[in-house]
Parts: C-alpha cells; sequence; structure tokens
C-alpha cells in the first residue's frame, strides 16, 4: 500500500477542510472603480450579498441573505431608489456565498464584482473570512457595507490593504467587549461581592473562553483593554481558546472551573456557545453566570441552550423575542412579520443589520444619484439617514470619519426560564434607561472564593 | 478543585472523546483492512448516523441508545449500497478514483442531509441528562459512563465476530491475502460488502454517541472526524484494528492534554504532530506490518 499517496490526500483534504482561513489572494483584475455607471441609467441597481450559504455559518449566512431580500422588496414595493434626475431604480440583489472559508469568499466577492459587475456590496460575516477578500475590495475599490463581521480589523488594517471603501455597520468587538466588561463591572461585580458579604476591594474573578480567530481574540483583547484602561477591579483568572467551529469545550471548561471564576464570558458563535454552556452547566457542574456575544442573540441559540440558559446574560441590540420600547419596535416588529410572511420563521441579529444595509445602500446610491463608486463611497462617508431597525447613536445612521463605523445603542438581556416556551427568554436589565427588570444571581449561582 | 481532580477530568474528557475516534477509526480501519480503498467520507456515515438517531428519538421518544442499533442497521444498508454502486466499480483502478469518488461522496451525502434536515446546528437531550454518578473525586455525567461501556461492548462484539464466526474469518483471510482467500474459494465481493457495512455501523455508533452526548451536529460536523480517523488509522498502522484503538485513544488523550496545556488551537494540531512523529520513528505506524 502506498503510504504516502494515503498521507498527502489526508493533510490536503485536512487543510481544506480544516484551515478553511487561508491568506488573500490579490485579486487579477483590472480596477473597475472608474468604469461607466450604467446601470442606474438601465433602472437597475445590482447590490451583491455576500453571505455564508454553506459550510459552518450557513445558518446564520441564509438569515442575512434572506433579509436581504426582504430589504429588497420593501425598497422595491416602495417604488425603488430615487435617482439624480428623478429617475426612479429597483434593486436586484445578487448573492454570493463564501462557504464560510476565507477562500470562498475570494471566490465569491471576485464573481460579484467581476461577472456580475455589481454596484455595491453588502454583507460578510466571519471576521476571518470577511478580512481575507478585502484586498479584492481594495483592488476593485467597490463599496462595501460590511453588517456581520465584528473584529476591528475590518476597518482598522495595519498590513497595507487599503479598506477606504469599507463601512461597518455592526458594533465592533471592541465596543462591545467594553460595553460588556463595564456591565460586570457595574452589575454583576456589586452582587456577587453583596451575596458573599464581600468588601468592594474583592476583585472580580472573571474568566473568558474565546474563538481563536480575529472575532474571538478581538473579545479578549477588548476585556484585556478595558479593564487596564479604566482601571477596573477585574482580575482575569483564565483565559481559554479553541478552535473555531469546535463542538467540544469539556477541556477548556474545566480547566475554567479550576481557576474558580465568578462569570465566563464568551468569545463565541451561537453555534459554540450554547454547547459550551450546556457542557459547562450539566458535564462540568460549573455554575456561573456565561456572557455572551450579541450574535447569540438568536432563536436557534434559545432553542439549543434548553434550560442551561437560564441566568445567562447576552449584549444585545436585537432579539428574536424583546425589542426596546419606541420607533425601533415598531420597525422592528414589521421587518419580523414581513420576513416571517415570506419565509414562515424569523430573522437573526446579522438579518436585521443586513436588512440595515439593503438601506444604506440604497440611500448612498440615491444620494450620490449614480453608481460611480467613488461617488458612491463619498455618499457613504457623508450619509446621515435615520434609523432602520436598529437602534442607532442619535436615532441617525453615519459613519465615524476615522473608521467609517457606526454607532449602535446596545443592552444587556438576561435569560429567565419561560414555561410556555420551554426554554428561555430574555429580558433588558441594562442600561437603566432601557431595563424592564433588575439582573439576579440565580439560586444555584456559585461564586468564587470571598478572598 | 485540586489539581489531582483536575488532571483525573482532562483524562476523562480524553477518554470519551477516544471512544468516539475509536468507533470512527475501527469502521475505517475494518475497511480499508479488506477492501484497501481508501474512503475520505467515512465521516459523512457518522453525521448519518447522528442524524437517524435523532430524528427516531425527536419523533417516537424512544430512547436513543436503543436507536443506535437501527441506526446501525440503516447505515449497514446504506454502507452496502455505497460499495456495490461506488467504490465496487472502481475496485483496483488506482487510488486517485477512490480518494475523488470518496471527496465527491462527501458533498453529495453533505448537500442531500442538507436538503433533508437543512444545515442549522441542532442538539437533542439524553433522557439520563443531568444523572451524574461519583468516581472518586469526580462527579461524571451517566452518559459518558454509558457511552464508554458501548465503546468497550461493540469492540468486543467485534473481536468475537471476526475470530469466532465464518464470515469473520473469511473477512481476515481476504485482509491477509485478498488473491489467496480468493482461491480458497471465498466470495471476497460479499466479503467487501459485509466489511463496508460494517464499518459504516461502527460510524452510525459513533454518530449516535456523538448525539447523545449532547454536542451538536450539522451536515458538516463529519469532515474532521474523518480526517483525524485518518491520522489514528495511519498512527495505529494500516488494516489494524488494535492499532485504531490505541490511536483512538491516545488521540483523544493527546487533544485534551494539548487544549488544557498549550491552549485549544492545539487541539486539532497535536493529532498531526504525533502522526507525523510516529511516521518518523515507525513508518508503518505503531501496529502496522511491513509495506508488501
Amino acid at each position: 500500500m502506498n503510504y504516502r499517496v494515503l498521507i498527502i490526500a489526508a493533510l490536503i483534504i485536512a487543510a481544506a477542510l480544516i484551515a478553511g482561513c487561508s491568506q488573500s489572494q490579490p485579486a487579477q483584475q483590472q480596477p473597475s472603480g472608474t468604469a461607466a455607471p450604467g446601470a442606474a441609467s438601465s433602472g437597475v441597481i445590482k447590490i451583491g450579498v455576500i453571505a455564508s450559504l454553506t459550510g459552518p455559518a450557513s445558518n446564520v449566512g441564509t438569515n442575512m441573505w434572506n433579509s436581504a431580500q426582504v430589504a429588497a422588496e420593501k425598497i422595491n414595493g416602495d417604488g425603488g431608489v430615487t435617482m439624480k434626475d428623478g429617475s426612479k431604480a429597483r434593486i436586484q440583489l445578487i448573492v454570493g456565498d463564501d462557504e464560510s472559508t476565507a477562500t470562498g469568499g475570494n471566490k465569491a466577492a471576485t464573481k460579484l464584482i467581476t461577472d456580475d459587475k455589481v454596484d455595491i456590496l453588502v454583507g460578510g460575516y466571519s471576521s476571518a473570512v470577511t478580512s481575507a477578500y478585502e484586498q479584492v475590495i481594495a483592488d476593485n475599490k467597490i463599496p462595501f457595507v460590511v453588517t456581520g463581521a465584528s473584529s476591528p480589523i475590518i476597518t482598522h488594517r495595519t498590513d497595507g490593504i487599503d479598506t477606504s471603501y469599507v463601512f461597518h455597520h455592526c458594533p465592533t468587538t471592541d465596543t462591545y467587549g467594553e460595553y460588556t466588561t463595564k456591565f460586570i463591572d457595574q452589575v454583576i461585580r456589586p452582587a456577587v461581592n453583596k451575596k458573599l458579604g464581600a468588601a468592594e476591594s474583592r476583585p472580580f474573578r472573571l474568566a473568558l473562553l474565546y474563538q481563536d480567530t480575529a472575532f474571538g481574540k478581538g473579545v479578549q483583547t477588548a476585556v484585556n483593554n478595558t479593564i487596564t484602561k479604566n482601571k477596573l477591579n477585574i482580575q482575569l483568572v483564565s483565559q481559554q481558546s479553541y478552535k473555531m467551529g469546535d463542538t467540544d469545550f469539556r477541556t477548556q471548561l474545566t480547566a475554567i472551573k479550576a481557576a474558580n471564576p465568578d462569570a465566563v464570558y464568551l468569545g463565541a458563535f451561537p453555534n459554540e456557545g450554547a454547547p459550551a454552556i450546556t457542557q459547562a452547566r450539566r458535564d462540568i457542574g460549573l455554575n456561573t453566570i456565561f456572557l455572551n456575544v450579541e450574535n447569540n442573540d438568536n432563536a436557534q441559540f434559545y432553542k439549543d441552550l434548553g434550560q442551561y440558559g437560564e441566568g445567562a446574560v447576552i449584549e444585545s441590540r436585537y432579539s428574536p423575542y424583546i425589542a426596546p420600547a419606541g420607533a425601533v419596535s415598531d420597525a422592528q416588529n414589521g421587518f419580523k412579520q414581513a420576513y416571517f410572511a415570506k419565509f414562515k420563521t424569523y430573522p437573526d441579529m446579522m438579518g436585521a443589520s443586513t436588512y440595515d444595509g439593503i438601506f444604506i445602500a440604497s440611500r448612498a446610491i440615491s444620494n450620490a444619484g449614480t453608481t460611480d463608486k467613488a461617488a458612491v463611497r463619498q455618499a457613504l462617508v457623508d450619509l446621515k439617514m435615520p434609523q432602520v431597525v436598529h437602534a442607532m447613536k442619535d436615532q441617525t445612521i453615519s459613519f465615524s470619519p476615522d473608521f467609517r463605523e457606526s454607532t449602535f445603542d446596545l443592552w444587556m438581556e438576561q435569560l429567565s426560564m419561560d414555561a410556555t416556551a420551554g426554554e428561555t427568554r430574555p429580558k433588558i436589565v441594562w442600561p437603566d434607561n432601557l431595563k424592564t427588570t433588575e439582573f439576579v444571581l440565580p439560586s444555584w449561582y456559585v461564586p468564587g472564593p470571598a478572598s | 478543585m485540586d489539581d489531582i481532580s483536575t488532571f483525573l477530568q482532562i483524562i476523562f474528557w480524553g477518554l470519551y472523546a477516544g471512544c468516539i475516534y475509536i468507533l470512527l477509526a475501527t469502521g475505517l480501519n475494518l475497511i480499508f483492512g479488506v477492501m484497501k480503498v481508501v474512503n475520505f467520507a467515512h465521516g459523512e456515515f457518522l453525521m448519518i448516523g447522528a442524524y437517524i438517531t435523532a430524528t427516531i428519538f425527536l419523533l417516537t421518544g424512544i430512547n436513543p441508545y436503543v436507536i443506535m442499533l437501527v441506526s446501525m442497521l440503516a447505515l449497514i444498508v446504506m454502507g452496502a449500497a455505497v460499495e456495490r454502486l461506488c467504490f465496487r466499480p472502481i475496485l483496483g483502478t488506482g487510488k486517485l478514483n477512490e480518494i475523488f469518488l470518496s471527496i465527491g461522496l462527501i458533498y453529495i451525502i453533505q448537500n442531500g442531509a442538507a436538503i433533508i434536515w437543512t444545515d442549522e446546528w441542532q442538539s437533542i437531550r439524553s433522557p439520563y441528562n443531568g444523572i451524574t454518578v461519583p468516581i472518586g473525586t469526580l462527579d461524571v455525567p451517566l452518559d459518558y459512563i454509558l457511552i464508554m461501556i458501548i465503546t468497550a461492548a461493540i469492540l468486543c462484539g467485534l473481536y468475537l465476530f471476526i475470530r469466532k464466526t465464518t464470515i469473520g474469518m473469511q473477512m481476515q483471510a481476504a485482509s491477509q491475502n485478498r488473491k489467496g482467500a480468493m482461491l480458497v474459494g471465498i466470495d471476497v465481493e460479499r466479503i467487501d460488502v459485509v466489511s463496508f457495512g460494517l464499518g459504516c455501523a461502527l460510524a452510525a455508533a459513533a454518530g449516535t454517541l456523538w448525539v447523545v452526548s449532547g454536542q451538536v451536529f450539522n451536515p458538516y460536523i463529519g469532515s474532521i472526524p474523518a480526517v483525524k480517523a485518518f491520522a489514528i488509522i495511519i498512527l495505529g498502522g494500516l488494516g489494524s484494528i488494535p492499532g485504531a484503538v490505541i490511536g483512538g485513544l491516545l488521540m483523544g488523550l493527546a487533544e485534551n492534554g494539548a487544549a488544557y496545556l498549550l491552549g485549544g488551537i492545539w487541539k486539532d494540531a497535536i493529532s498531526f504532530v504525533i502522526l507525523i512523529v510516529v511516521l518518523i520513528v515507525r513508518p508503518t505506524g505503531l501496529f502496522g506490518e511491513k509495506e508488501d
């Protein structure tokens, strides 16, 4: 038997299936930023949507693509996009499947730009995947509204790749990592001290379990930086990582339990966070508070968690089950109903920001009055439009002048068991102006040592 | 929790992971030992086994450990069909044909499963969810004890089948010398079907144990375990069942040890580090025989 063929083939397959995060390949095609803007004149605006329709992130990716379709139908149903000459243009969506891999993302972006000749791109989920095809975006100078990838690296690259055409409509790991860490300091830490009868000087014992990617490391970095910058009385007692898509976290959780944490912050996707919490509570006996990143706030996460979600906390900006009171509530309900009417299920958070993204792309082209890519980019730079389904700072969508990031109003929610649903449901517990109930430590909660 | 207790827990999780690997790698080795075919789609049979068990469990509520038998039977049929329709026609035409056939099967089976079950992550709860058994200083969930007992029972059953039954001995004969087996009147094509079916049934058992332990699953879960199963059979020695057992255990322990000592990112990489080291020191694997 020829061992070499077997081993080489095994390693090729391993490389293809496991890694999936190769370096980006520079695109070979000519820049098309100066191409004549003919699409709008023909009455059609082509928006390319990059989503993970297959592979590990397909659940979220499908939701993003479906949401984009709901947005396009809404805009077209309302008459389309008004152009500079007063004419109306219809939106045509074209999807590119990034296959949840860097190479797939490169293929999808290249095809959308060169074959389909789209006017603008919207989407992108995994930060590792999205950042891998930013070279293609830079080479072609095509506006790209990123609505899913949350690593700040998306618009903060230091490796020379030009991201000036990339606009980030999604809170970054820096933003929500800092927000969550401040919640821990201002709400959970005092509650634990009270339960233990400990002095204010007792350091809060926080553990991290994070995906070893730009996204997960972004969460880890944000927590560390927030603690240092604000001199918070939080001690990181264990920092454990895992490979993206892993399903068995028991060893890392065993190490975390050995460190006696007061809470665990997960930098994880929903398909990782739910089994991690389940394994922690059921298999390891780690009865603590689990804090989750916003992308976990989707229906499948609640379903997978079952009763083990009790007491967990999610930083959020869009939930399948609740909305903050006010105008955003109506907008979110309208979006959810339109989505349900078409797909018989409900949209998740990345779907909601992609819905926003289609409106942003349309507004930018309308403001530019043309599909010329440089003009559309400038329109995005100058953009000031009312919030769509997300609560935004000053109720306005605009991008920061330095790194082209929009600013969301976030909140923290805690899960409690809903006997009717047979699973947990969220309630907003922070900040004070949005909260509907108080954060509580569950009766089974076990904190770290008192001193 | 003291250091010893933590260490014992890590070993325990390593043994649990090893059980899944052992079943998958043993099935792969059974097929390779008899047919000498390279089937990269073996992990997809684990995935199908997982879905069959989960689906029947969700529809009927029958104990998933009982459903495992149905799942294994279903995979015997599926394995036999794949052997007859896909591998037999290309048997002996070259390893590259087998490799690309099996890569094609990966996509066909994965996408077929996605059409039937969708590609959303799913999970089920074992009926013994929440029940723990005290072992020394550890409180171990009952499901993991059952998983280890079932794995051991399946391996004992497989040993008896191969050693004591006529067809088992014919499998050994075909594995040792295919032409010789044909010359003495053994219907090797029938043995091929049985071996492939049995190998797939073991993958179905691994899939069932995967879901009862609460692991999430979707149509793509089989790829990485299959790659590791290949690493295990090369590590243990191609065609060697004891090699697959020892290799699987070693891999489970090494992965969890590496995740604890070096960090989670090393969990997958350690499999291949060990493989390379073993191949340098002992090119035929731990229990492998010299090539013809």
